[in-house]
């Protein structure tokens, strides 16, 4: 993404919840992997760094009810490796890496896999090598929001399935084990929960509100206009705002093959588009079908388009500021599982849980700089009882798992309820340490500092 | 590893130990206090030359390492750091949990001024110019560790012993594969090598005997717990590790020393500091 382009979105997101401060906090976290002894090559950015995540909201919550146990499940399973095989699952790679929060993954590069941040080529053969057809064909993981109304599935359109889909990212394009029906049950249910997130500017029936600007209604006007050489098309065409934007049928647009056409709602944060990638702004993609279909648009009609994809493409609350609460509350639905699992002697789902539950608390306790970060001062006596109290869970966690693995499903059932009662503990002192661990900005800023600084004595 | 005559001597101590943990049973069977907290202060007693003999490696090593910087060879500079780095890797059961200050000092990360990490950034960079400063403060740092160690009066505490190797068993599970503890040298699968043989000979030397008389099949199962950590480690690469297997067993580890605690009569050992 330009750094134009970038700046606009983040100033678009920002202005949203109303946090400029965060411009500085979003921007300065990137942490490219540098040693050539990994498994991921140097020079890797996974983009997991960022403090102001991309807000996810599920349909089941919006119409006013709540998460359901293949939710949970499916949302704790989006997040753990353990479902891939191979070098996925040894470099800590998720769903959740390229779908950040359900969306997309702007920055994510992996070199020899990536054509440029934000791409990936599911065919290489990094991460199966029998998947890899010796062509360089990086292309998008694009958001899933909405992703039930959008089949098919894939950018060919080659599945119609979603749970087609899914297997095949899993057991194809990650060289995970043939999932379990209840995995892929669960992962079916959560990404069909995944909804677009409110745009005051867009009506129920695709139409733009009264929120939206003068240019973007001319631009409405002109994204309905019959192209001026096939009267039989316009942009809404395919892009049918009655039906999510999308006309579920693949096409050939100029650019290197078929490809199914894209919602454009909440767009404007779904950068690079095409499939791969190709474009950072509207302006460019705008710019592309003028000349593609010789539409003879004029500079000020060309703006006009941008502003109404841009009002289309626009969400009340794009990004969320990650917190020590959130990532509590987030960690309590991902346990919640075990209500079922444990009394169902559901081994698989303990195991499964225990390991994603336990990568979570590890990556929450990383917020808290430990002794040796000199690069934070201060608050070292709370950092260090919230750093221990996730490790204890972490340990509560497994114990939990080895009393399941030996089928004490009465032990694991007690040792649930300590895991519960150390949780509720351990809230206290994780906020009260908040304020000195990486989810405070300042703190956040001065230890990725620190790491520039090894990172750039080492270049 | 290449492992020193004198931890090869402690290590094959310890393990002579597990054939005479029937011997120790009958001998801590009874419930004593004192039997117990005996055989574990004469354990910590045991395990001191081990430390010593690290931390020993690791001020050698660091000083070899000032001696090439001085001599700008870089190479054997290198060499000198991964040697030293190995000592220090050893004693981390004991680094953080008895010496927090100095531990704070020389492992800090991220820290591009002190310690070790500073040093190995601009050394596996090829900038010896840049790190005389803190070549000299390391060397400073590790003797102050090696003369407070090596102090007659200085005694480990069993408690204290069970708490760093519990921590370390946590922490040697944590995902390693984006670069792991030495991204920059390099040596990270050689740290997590270290780090076992460390909690092996810390859990060996003080605490198996002494729980083998309390509790045989729990001792039994660290001590498997163990073997299965050597083996994920023991490995050609950091590509080749079995990362979430290795976190699982190194999890499961600090589990099972933090239930041997009530057997030894000790607190339950935190994973924290």
């Amino acid at each position: 993404m330009s750094e134009q382009r970038q700046g606009a979105l983040l100033r678009k997101a920002f202005a949203a919840v109303g946090v400029t401060a965060m411009l500085s906090a979003g921007l300065a976290h990137a942490t490219p992997i540098t040693t050539k002894e990994g498994v991921l090559p140097p020079g890797t950015e996974l983009n997991e760094e960022q403090l102001d995540q991309p807000t996810e909201l599920f349909a089941s919550e919006l119409a006013g009810g709540k998460r359901s146990y293949l939710l949970d499940l499916g949302d704790l399973l989006f997040s753990s490796p353990a479902i891939f095989g191979g070098a996925a699952r040894q470099a800590g790679i998720s769903c959740e890496t390229c779908h950040q929060q359900g969306s997309n993954n702007p920055k994510l590069y992996i070199p020899g896999l990536s054509s440029r941040p934000g791409t990936f080529d599911t065919s290489g053969a990094l991460f199966n090598p029998k998947a890899d057809n010796g062509v360089f064909d990086a292309v998008t993981p694009p958001s899933l929001r909405g992703a039930r109304y959008l089949a098919p599935y894939g950018h060919d359109g080659r599945f119609s399935s979603l749970r087609d889909f899914v297997r095949n990212v899993i057991v194809n394009e990650f060289a995970g084990r043939d999932p379990s029906e209840q995995v892929l049950d669960a992962l079916v249910a959560y990404i069909q929960e995944i909804s677009f997130l409110p745009n005051p500017k867009l009506t129920a029936g695709g139409r733009l509100s009264a929120d939206a600007s003068d240019a973007a209604r001319r631009g409405e006007a002109l994204f309905n206009k019959p192209f001026r050489h096939d009267a039989a098309m316009s942009c809404a065409s395919c892009h049918r705002p009655d039906g999510a934007f999308v006309d579920h049928q693949v096409h050939d647009v100029g650019t290197g093959g078929w490809f199914k056409t894209p919602t454009l709602i909440n767009a404007d944060f779904n950068a690079p588009y095409f499939h791969d990638g190709r474009y950072d702004s509207y302006t460019e993609v705008v710019g592309y079908f003028d000349r593609h279909f010789d539409l003879g648009l004029s500079p000020h009609e060309r703006a006009d388009l941008v502003a109404y994809l841009d009002a289309v493409g626009d969400a009340k609350k794009p990004v969320t500021r990650d917190t020590v609460q959130a990532e509590l509350d987030e960690l309590a639905a991902f346990a919640s599982v075990l209500d079922t699992a444990i009394p169902a002697h559901n081994q698989e789902i303990i195991q499964l849980t225990v390991d994603a539950v336990g990568n979570e608390w590890r990556e929450l306790g990383e917020n808290f700089p430990e002794r040796t970060d000199t690069s934070v001062t201060g608050g070292v006596t709370e950092r260090l009882r919230a750093r221990g109290a996730t490790r204890e869970l972490v340990l509560s966690l497994r114990l939990i798992a080895m009393a399941a693995s030996a089928g004490d499903y009465d032990e694991a059932a007690r040792a649930y309820s300590d895991y519960r009662q150390r949780v509720a503990a351990a809230a206290p002192d994780l906020k009260l340490a908040e304020q000195w661990s990486l989810f405070n900005p300042s703190i956040r800023e001065a230890h990725f500092k620190a790491l520039r600084q090894l990172a750039d004595l080492a270049k | 590893m290449a492992t020193s005559i004198t931890t090869t001597k402690l290590i094959a101590h310890a393990r002579a130990s597990l054939l005479c943990g029937a011997l120790l049973a009958l001998s801590l069977a009874m419930p004593g206090r004192s039997v117990a907290a005996d055989a574990l202060a004469k354990g910590a007693a045991d395990y001191k030359p081990f430390a010593v003999e690290h931390i020993g490696i690791a001020l050698t090593g660091a000083k070899k390492l000032q001696a090439a910087v001085k001599a700008g060879d870089l190479k054997a500079a290198q060499g000198a750091w991964i040697e030293s780095r190995k000592g220090w890797e050893a004693a981390e059961p004991i680094t953080g949990e008895f010496f927090p200050k100095l531990d704070e000092a020389i492992d800090a990360w991220p820290d591009a001024k002190q310690g070790y990490h500073a040093v190995e950034a601009a050394l596996f960079s090829g900038k010896l110019d840049e790190i005389g400063a803190p070549v000299d403060k390391l060397v400073g740092d590790l003797a102050e560790f090696d003369k407070q160690l090596s102090a007659p009066s200085f005694k480990f505490s069993p408690q204290g012993l069970l708490n760093g190797a519990t921590k370390l068993a946590y922490e040697v599970g944590e995902n390693k594969s984006k670069g792991g503890e030495s991204p920059y040298a390099g040596t990270s699968l050689t740290d997590m090598y270290e780090n076992v043989e460390g909690i092996e000979a810390v859990y060996k030397l003080v605490f198996h005997g002494a729980l083998t008389g309390r509790d045989g099949k729990l001792a039994g199962r660290i001590v498997d717990k163990i073997e299965d950590l050597e083996k994920l480690v023991k490995v050609k690469d950091l590509k080749s590790v079995d990362q979430p297997a290795l976190k699982k067993a190194g999890e499961e580890l600090a589990v099972l020393l933090q239930t041997s605690a009530a057997k030894l009569k000790l607190k339950k050992p935190a994973v924290g500091e």
